[in-house]
């Protein structure tokens, strides 16, 4: 027999941020509990969470645990019995730990001989009895950002009970029925009156509003149907995407009735997701606010509105901002006049603040601030911020100008890096500091710098994400693209290499500065630059890194060798990284970014185009034929050093001059055969259809080769010879990727 | 309803439910935390409960008197229930209901707002309490003070008193609010917030150099007068010579006399200075053994 299973945890206000990840939490755990304890639940358990309740349905959990009979095998008989038949202290001690008497174990036959064992029988308890130890797990269980110590503890051996937000209330029914179940308080509490908390079978609704009764009283349910239907009853919407939809429709209808749209893009739909879980029975309202602010920039408008006070901007017809804003309200009716007055109010004391700063800020042209960067500090061994926007100015003109190959960008782009951090000593940004970058771009645009200078200060702190539509897009960065792309390089990667110069390199989940994200941000970029910038350049790693570790001081600072082989380590791994999201194979992006012939040469935009040609030919019985003997090609061609092979291709090393066999001049003549169109493929890194397809056609000639040719031969000359074919051969494939990686498993 | 019957009121309201009125601190705070009520009384198993004005100055917030919503000083009403009763938040919303803000006419919301004071060593969990998206009051369960974990929980109840006057009378301008029948808050403060902004701000006949020199020696002054405090085992001197450590770094800061380096360095000296005054005290029994 099954029965329904209803819990709610009822809490004081829980985070926003926290329900979605509890919620899932939630249901998992109360399912493995429930296995746990041996209580069958035949269905998945459906979580559900409000601000103010963590509930779970088991729709049927079996309403006793299944019987156990098992047999436990005891010591082999003729060490459990002396001579004369009487148990040893080995047979005691068996019984003794099972708590039988000797007589009562049984003897049992098998492959290995006869022993003792003790036959075990538990009759299944009755869930009511074992439930209670399945909500103490689960209260354990559940993980929060940040846990509370609220003077609570539980009976389970385990003391005090740290939880996200105190616990108010229990529901906690078994086919209706309350389990009983008392969360305690800690002694000094409890001698103060703070009562315990006990399972009972009422929950509680809106804390302010209720159809019948006194708000905020407890309410009795019976199960879950009517515990849904009673919060309903009293304005709690139990399901999130009720709560969800009702707020987008409102939104909508609220913003049409002012002749509008909801406007503020993706801060205003990141917002939704957020909403949802700060109130039970939402409802909106329309507000404005005098026209004059509408001339602060909209960057400003929508960061207050948003940010600071969650409410949702109107935008026109033609995406422009209006007076009007919309605030969810928890209530039971839309466009209460006084919430809407003093919603107002708020807003505007906050827009009032902008407006000031946005005037203070002015007086000054963002240029005139840069002094005032010394007294910033970056960090303690790299000096001052003024110092980082010195260095990123020269490394923003290397990058436009060497490694870009743009000279005609490069005075932009190092205008553009040495103006970038001056907005942190700007007051709006010291009151919205998630302005950084965009409020340097906009005073830049007011103090009349070139758009290649402003868009480049305003975008210079993305890429954030690392999906290939991560902002900024083109059509944000207009002129600015190659200025912006110098700039936005050098600022990370002067943070990069800077900071593992200081010995600050992430470790573990340890990454104070942040450099897992500034890395994602620089391949962001490398990895899509003909798209945001228009160029054909493509940089390599070696150029970047040595460009930004000359700004640091170069020579006579140059960075100890195990720095810098951190900091290549930690580039690859994050450039695969950025690769595999953007969900690339995960074997494939080890091969095309090998470190070949170091990881100076790896260049994020080839591997990124090799990735978009591999999966073509991955599955080739000739690409994989290659693949397949491309490892052996790759260890016999270690017996000959870079060096000998140098002195074979310039005649210095003595090869046989014997005939070739048929396989090996084979394999000869086709390597000088796909050499070209290889190498033209690899030179303008655009091609790499046409090098794949060359590289897989190598393979009948290798499999011929290693069959019919022995390359160790004992002549040393004609052994020299033969390696330094497969020398050749691994070169010219390893340009495009180590397809030894690609081996198809068998499945 | 005026501000001083605001504080008549929440000050009636506390008392009932059994708290001490007490007084401010005689010195300058940044928050009524720094109060010995809050901070030394949190500490320890020993119930307590107290309400009280805390003036709380905030140089770096000076506006001349002339931004409506921001002060160099303003007005806390601070509670402190020890050990948290069980219904801390009914409690506190009864306490709006008698100022006449009936949550069932407003939205009233709970949002997440986790507090800290890195120069006290202590934090809390709670939540910045919204009247109609106006933050009227910070609600925090105590967790750890002058580095000492806490045990019971305190609750600690901070009352925006202007905000909430602001929304009672309906006005947009701290300076135009009803401290009393007929007196503005204008009359009452402006003078003092003209005057504390340009002291805070350095605006005084000496050069910003010698300004800035002047009060770092002030901080060592204090300084050394508040470890040889501790170390004498005179908690409460000590105390008050750590705040005046504390003010007088608000100020420099608010100078603009501090790098971001050194700020940090200030702030972590304060703090040492507070957990020295946290440990003497619960040390000396003061916490562990009350009565005094």
């Amino acid at each position: 027999m099954y029965r329904e299973l209803l819990i709610e945890i009822g809490c004081e206000e829980l985070p926003a941020g926290w329900l979605p990840p509890l919620v899932r939490q939630l249901g998992a755990c109360v399912g493995a509990r429930l296995d746990a304890a041996r209580l069958a639940c035949p269905s998945p358990p459906e979580p559900f969470a409000t601000p103010r309740r963590l509930a779970v349905r088991a729709a049927r959990v079996a309403e006793r645990q299944p019987d156990i009979e098992e047999t436990l095998t005891g010591p082999p008989l003729r060490a459990a019995l002396t001579a004369g038949g009487d148990p040893t202290p080995a047979a005691l001690g068996f019984a003794r730990k099972h708590g039988v008497a000797v007589n009562r174990l049984i003897r049992i036959d098998t492959p290995k001989g006869t022993y003792l064992a003790h036959r075990r029988r538990q009759r299944g308890r009755a869930a009511r009895t074992v439930l209670g130890g399945v909500l103490a797990a689960v209260l354990r269980d559940l993980a929060f950002p940040k846990k509370m110590h609220w003077d609570a503890r539980l009976d389970d051996g385990r003391g005090d009970l740290l939880f996200g937000r105190p616990i108010r209330w229990l529901v906690f029914l078994f086919g209706g029925r309350v389990v009983p179940f008392v969360i305690g308080r800690t002694p000094e509490a409890a001698a103060r009156g703070v009562a315990p908390i006990r399972a009972g079978s009422t929950t509680r609704g809106h804390r302010f509003f209720a159809r019948d009764a006194r708000p905020g009283r407890p309410v009795r349910v019976g199960s879950f149907a009517e515990y849904r239907k009673t919060l309903k009853r009293h304005y709690v919407l139990l399901s999130r995407e009720e709560r969800r939809a009702r707020i987008a429709k409102k939104l909508e209808s609220n913003a049409k009735r002012v002749g509008g749209v909801v406007g503020g893009a993706g801060g205003a739909a990141s917002l939704l997701d957020e909403v949802p879980d700060l109130v039970e029975y939402p409802s909106v309202v329309t507000g404005r606010f005098p026209e004059e602010f509408l001339a602060l920039p909209d960057e400003v408008l929508k960061t207050t509105m948003i940010h600071h006070q969650h409410y949702f901007p109107v935008a026109a017809g033609d995406g422009r901002l209006t007076e009007h804003f919309l605030a969810v309200t928890n209530v039971p009716q839309d466009n209460v006049p006084a919430i809407a007055r003093n919603s107002e109010r708020v807003l505007v004391a906050r827009l009032r603040d902008a407006r000031f700063f946005w005037e203070a800020d002015r007086r000054a042209p963002l240029a005139a601030r840069l002094d005032r960067l010394d007294t910033l500090r970056f960090h303690a061994k790299l000096g001052s911020y003024l110092a980082k926007a010195r260095r990123i100015e020269k490394l923003a003109a290397a990058v436009a100008g060497d490694a870009f190959g743009a000279p005609a960008q490069v005075d932009h782009a190092a205008r553009a890096a040495r103006l970038a951090k001056a907005d942190l000593t700007t007051d709006m940004v010291g009151e919205f500091p998630e302005l950084q970058g965009v409020m340097g771009g906009i005073y830049a645009r007011e103090d009349g710098e070139p758009e290649e200078v402003w868009r480049a200060v305003y975008h210079h702190y993305l890429p954030i994400g690392v999906t290939a539509d991560a902002p900024p897009r083109p059509g944000d960065l207009g002129r600015a693209g190659i200025s912006w792309a110098a700039a936005a390089l050098a600022d990370k990667l002067d943070t990069l290499v800077g900071l593992f110069q200081a010995g600050e390199r992430p470790r573990g989940a340890r990454d104070p500065f942040g450099l897992r994200r500034q890395a994602h941000g620089v391949f962001g970029i490398l990895v899509d630059l003909p798209e945001l910038t228009g160029l054909t350049a493509r940089p390599d790693l070696g150029s970047l890194v040595a460009a930004a570790e000359a700004a640091h001081g170069g020579g006579e600072s140059a960075a100890a060798p195990e720095v810098t082989e951190r900091l290549q380590q930690f580039l690859l791994e994050r450039l695969r990284f950025v690769l595999e999201q953007r969900g690339h194979d995960v074997r494939n992006v080890r091969a095309a970014t090998q470190p070949w012939p170091s990881w100076r040469a790896v260049t994020p935009l080839d591997a990124r185009r090799k990735l978009e040609a591999l999966p073509g030919f991955t599955g080739s019985t000739e690409f994989q034929q290659l693949a397949a003997l491309f490892k052996r090609v790759r260890n016999i061609a270690r017996e000959l050093s870079d060096a000998e092979l140098g002195d074979v291709e310039a005649g210095r090393a003595a090869v046989s001059d014997d005939a070739p066999e048929p396989a090996e001049a084979a394999l000869a003549a086709e390597i000088e055969r796909r050499r070209p169109a290889i190498a033209a493929a690899v030179a303008a890194g655009t091609d790499y259809h046409t090098a794949f397809a060359e590289a897989a056609a190598f393979g009948p000639a290798v499999d011929r080769f290693f069959t019919d040719v022995l390359v160790m031969a004992g002549d040393l000359d004609l052994r020299r010879r033969r390696l330094a074919l497969l020398k050749r051969l691994e070169r010219l494939i390893l340009q495009l990727a180590d397809v030894s990686a690609l081996v198809k498993e068998a499945d | 309803m005026t501000l001083q019957d605001l504080i008549a009121s929440l000050s009636r309201f506390w008392a009932s439910r059994g708290c001490l009125i007490h007084q401010p601190l005689d010195t300058e705070v940044g928050a009524g935390t720094m109060h010995p009520e809050t901070f030394l009384r949190v500490l320890g198993p020993r119930p307590w409960r107290v309400a009280y004005v805390q003036p709380s100055r905030r140089p770096a917030d000076g506006r001349f008197g002339e931004n409506p919503n921001r002060l160099f000083k303003h007005h806390q009403f601070q509670v402190i229930l020890k050990p948290s009763p069980d219904a801390a938040q009914d409690l506190y919303l009864d306490s709006l209901r008698v100022c006449g803000i009936d949550p069932s006419r407003h939205d009233v919301r709970f949002e997440e707002d986790n507090w800290e004071s890195p120069t006290l060593g202590a934090w809390g969990i709670g939540w910045q309490v919204l009247l109609d998206g106006m933050e009227i009051t910070q609600f925090t369960y105590f967790q750890q003070a002058g580095g000492i974990e806490l045990s019971p929980v305190s609750v600690e109840l901070t009352y925006g008193l202007e905000r909430i006057a602001m929304h009672l009378q309906g006005v947009d301008d701290v300076y135009d609010l009803a401290w009393a029948p007929g007196v503005t808050y204008r009359t009452v403060r402006h003078q003092d917030e003209v005057e504390q902004t340009k002291y805070a701000f350095g605006l005084i006949d000496m050069p910003e150099a010698e300004f800035a020199a002047g009060h770092r020696d002030l901080f060592e002054q204090h300084h050394r007068l508040a470890r040889t405090l501790v170390r004498s085992g005179l908690v409460l001197p000590a105390l008050d010579a750590c705040l005046k450590c504390s003010h007088t770094f608000n100020i420099l800061d608010a100078s603009g006399g501090i790098g971001v380096t050194e700020r940090a360095a200030y702030i972590l000296r304060v703090r040492e200075l507070a957990v020295a005054v946290a440990g003497a005290h619960a040390g000396a029994g003061g916490a562990a053994a009350p009565g005094a």
